[in-house]
């Protein structure tokens, strides 16, 4: 009688290979007796800290043989990142006869579908979560703290957005994915022509570096402040932070826009539109890469898909493009950068070969083929990605440096509170960017204590309502 | 004898409930009506009540709350501001779409109703905006009015209507209300110029005839024949275009879903906001049922009139 087959964790290959029953029944004593130091340490270290080595108590899924995955994220803005994505699924649905069903949809339309799969308590076994929505999903998205722990045993600490947005009462309820780091895209040829030999470093530099644009008589400096789920919370947020605002103070309850802060951030903004940037409340995420490839403006914040586009598949403008980081403020540099983390949804009937699934997405040698194959547009959640080769190789492209370097001062929205379901329904109103884009009407000159007053009681709304 | 005897009275004899039924006129028509009550109760009334009740809970997607009363509606008209913007503009864009799509539509339906070449393609030609997927012609609208791109501003600049770069549809509230409510227009008028199309040509011409020897001009024909013969099916259309128009969610929702900044809402699309984006379910149904009242009243009051005597 043929012996049964098992699967193992690879430590060294960080890959599920078949294994005879008895060599897994003889390895398990061993394993389950290294694998029981890790609470500890997590109780000592807490967060998502937690050295490379380090093995907390976990177990590993099993994949399913004959099973089906139907696995939900959004269109990569790089068009290579999707075709690796799925040539890895099917990778390893053929190398564990499980049938894998990658669906991808614009990533403004996720969170429809999400919702609906959780009310019906049906759809995708994988989801990809944006931003905080495991707070707001929570009881839907299946307890991945083992799979967590898996991974920062091997992968180390959890970037700290990743951390916050994946983790709900102290429980994983998304597996860590990816970082999108937003950064400036900008012409030099066009930043020459108005005498400007370097992208600005700080908020008020950019706003004079705009008025020069206006000068020079070429393209502006122009962005998003409307409904676009990345690059209008990147850009807005960031701003705020830099001068001292704050949506909501660090308790998580008490709202503290009305602030001497948030106003100088906003006086900022209008100076800057009256000097020359152009603000656009109709913009969506992407019509600022639309109008940088139709010559239409000289810099914008984004991912870094208006280089990599540029430089692998359109050439009109990529020997003229450059990146630069996000400007400081007088608080300091904050950025904020677009997340996803996959959950595997509770009602999955597949919950083992889902996680299964993710952890192999997550295996360091993959997960730096797809960040290779990205170019750089995403950034490893855990802290053995902050030296991806993509970034930090000799033949790295020096002009994706600062799409790496704006990772690390990422914020979630909310910040200082802690990611919660109220930081995520006031992201999902965007009361940050309509409180600037309310004030940036008319060239710069709407009303600003209108538009904190509005502000704040929308937040009140939010972290008062009853429940 | 005996034979016979015993047959009629076997026949005689009720052969099962189902058969009574068929038998009986009364509880045949009971027995046809109940798929309709059934669908009724499964696709309309259920999901109805079930969100009468989430309104007054506090239940979240994932959590299905408690009896909370009225709090969600007092949050709604006390706190929330988006709201009562949001409620604003519904009526607003339901009001004015309406009195351009029942003009436009009167006045497609009165040269249909003529004799001309290719009269026939060009009715059916006047109902494309109304059998194209809604959201499929949004979309075209919105590239359309592309901020970027737009072949609408292409058009008016070249036509020295605006000056270069033309209008931002959706950069201004006020215009991205117009841009939503002549979306909402071109694509509701088809319905209103058909139904009335269906009214004209059951008016009986010797009325007209008749009015005509007694010199009335065309604007009074139309003033006293045409209006009054087409008044129950125009109440009809109004209030059944009025309801939808309430309701709109995806010409909204696809065009601006409330921008700039949170300014061009309509009710559906703020539910949605708060129940499905949000994950406040139960706030999300309370908005979503603000308008029934209103809705209740406005219902009632036209089916009294189409069927009040002239």
């Amino acid at each position: 009688m043929a012996e049964k087959r098992e699967y193992r964790f690879d430590p060294e290959r960080w890959l599920w290979t078949p294994w005879s029953r008895r060599k897994f029944l003889s390895a398990a004593g061993l394993a389950a007796a290294g694998l029981t130091a890790g609470p500890l340490l997590e109780a000592c270290g807490g967060g998502g800290g937690q050295s490379p080595g380090t093995a907390p108590k976990a177990t590993i899924p099993s994949p399913r043989a004959g099973a089906s995955i139907h696995l939900l994220q959004w269109v990569h803005f790089v068009p290579a990142a999707d075709t690796e994505f799925i040539r890895q699924c099917t990778e390893f649905g053929t190398q564990f006869n499980v049938k894998v069903e990658v669906e991808r949809i614009t990533a403004d339309q996720l969170q429809t579908r999400t919702a609906a799969a959780v009310t019906a308590g049906s759809g995708p076994d994988v989801i990809q979560m944006q931003y905080g929505w495991p707070h707001l999903y929570t009881q839907a998205c299946e307890d991945v703290t083992n799979e967590v722990n898996l991974l920062k045993q091997r992968l180390g600490a959890v970037a700290q957005v990743n951390d916050a947005f994946s983790k709900v009462d102290g429980v994983y309820r998304a597996v860590p994915y990816t970082v999108v780091p937003n950064a400036w895209s900008f012409r030099t040829d066009y930043f020459q022509k108005a005498g400007l030999s370097a992208f600005p470093k700080t908020w008020d530099e950019l706003a004079q570096a705009a008025g020069k644009i206006r000068a020079a008589g070429v393209p502006p400096i122009s962005q998003t402040d409307g409904h676009a789920y990345g690059d209008s919370l990147t850009m807005w947020n960031p701003v705020l932070w830099g001068y001292g605002g704050r949506e909501v103070n660090a308790d998580g309850k008490t709202v503290a826009i009305n602030s001497k802060e948030t106003r100088t951030a906003i006086r900022w903004a209008q100076g800057a539109v009256k000097a020359g940037l152009v603000v656009h409340p109709e913009w969506l995420d992407p019509d600022n890469n639309q109008a940088y490839h139709a010559d239409r403006i000289s810099a914008t914040l984004n991912g870094a898909s208006i280089y990599i586009r540029e430089k692998n598949e359109f050439h009109h403008f990529d020997k003229v493009t450059d990146n630069a980081v996000v400007p400081a403020g007088p608080k300091g540099t904050f950025t904020m950068n677009l997340i996803f983390n996959h959950a595997v949804m509770s009602y999955s009937p597949e919950k083992d070969t889902a996680k299964a699934l993710l952890l192999y997405l997550m295996d360091k040698a993959n997960y730096l083929k797809y960040t290779a194959i990205a170019s750089g547009y995403n950034a490893g959640p855990f802290a053995a990605f902050d030296n991806d080769p993509v970034f930090f190789a000799p033949d790295a492209d020096p002009k994706m440096k600062p799409f790496q370097q704006v990772v690390k001062p990422g914020k979630w929205p909310g910040w200082p509170a802690p990611s919660s379901k109220q930081t995520a329904q006031s992201q999902t109103q965007f009361i940050v960017a309509d409180m600037f884009a309310k004030s940036l009407q008319n060239n710069g000159t709407g009303d600003v204590e209108s538009a904190v007053t509005e502000a704040e009681q929308r937040l009140r709304a939010i972290f008062e309502r009853p429940s | 004898m005996a034979i016979l005897t015993q047959r009629a009275s076997q026949e005689a004899r009720p052969r099962g409930l189902t058969a009574r039924l068929m038998a009986s006129e009364s509880g045949l028509g009971w027995l046809l009506l109940v798929p309709t009550v059934l669908i009724l109760t499964v696709f309309l009334a259920y999901p109805f009540l079930f969100g009468l009740w989430l309104s007054v809970t506090s239940a979240e997607l994932t959590d299905a709350g408690h009896f909370i009363g009225l709090a969600n509606f007092r949050f709604e008209f006390t706190i929330d501001r988006p709201f009562l913007q949001a409620f604003a503009n519904t009526f607003l864009y339901t009001g004015v779409t309406t009195v351009f799509k029942l003009s436009l539509g009167m006045g497609t339906a009165l040269l249909l109703n003529q004799r001309f070449p290719l009269q026939r393609f060009v009715r059916a030609a006047v109902l494309l905006p109304w059998i194209i997927p809604t959201v499929f012609s949004t979309l075209a609208w919105k590239w359309m009015f592309d901020p970027t791109f737009s072949v609408v501003n292409w058009a008016a600049v070249h036509l020295h209507l605006v000056g270069y770069p033309g209008p931002n549809w959706f950069g201004s509230t006020g215009t991205a209300l117009a841009a939503l409510m002549i979306v909402n227009t071109w694509r509701g008028f088809p319905f209103y110029g058909v139904s009335i199309l269906a009214g004209l040509q059951t008016i009986p011409a010797d009325l007209y005839e008749a009015a005509r020897v007694d010199g009335a001009s065309r604007w009074r024909q139309f003033t006293h024949v045409t209006l009054p013969m087409l008044r129950p099916i125009l109440l009809v259309v109004l209030l059944l275009s009025t309801i939808l128009t309430f309701a709109d969610f995806q010409v909204p929702f696809v065009l601006t879903n409330g921008a700039p900044f949170n300014s061009t809402h309509v009710l559906s699309t703020w539910a949605y906001q708060w129940g499905v984006t949000g994950g406040a379910i139960g706030l999300g149904a309370a908005i979503s049922v603000v308008l029934f009242p209103l809705l209740a009243i406005l219902v009632a009051a036209t089916l009294i009139a189409v069927r009040r005597p002239d």
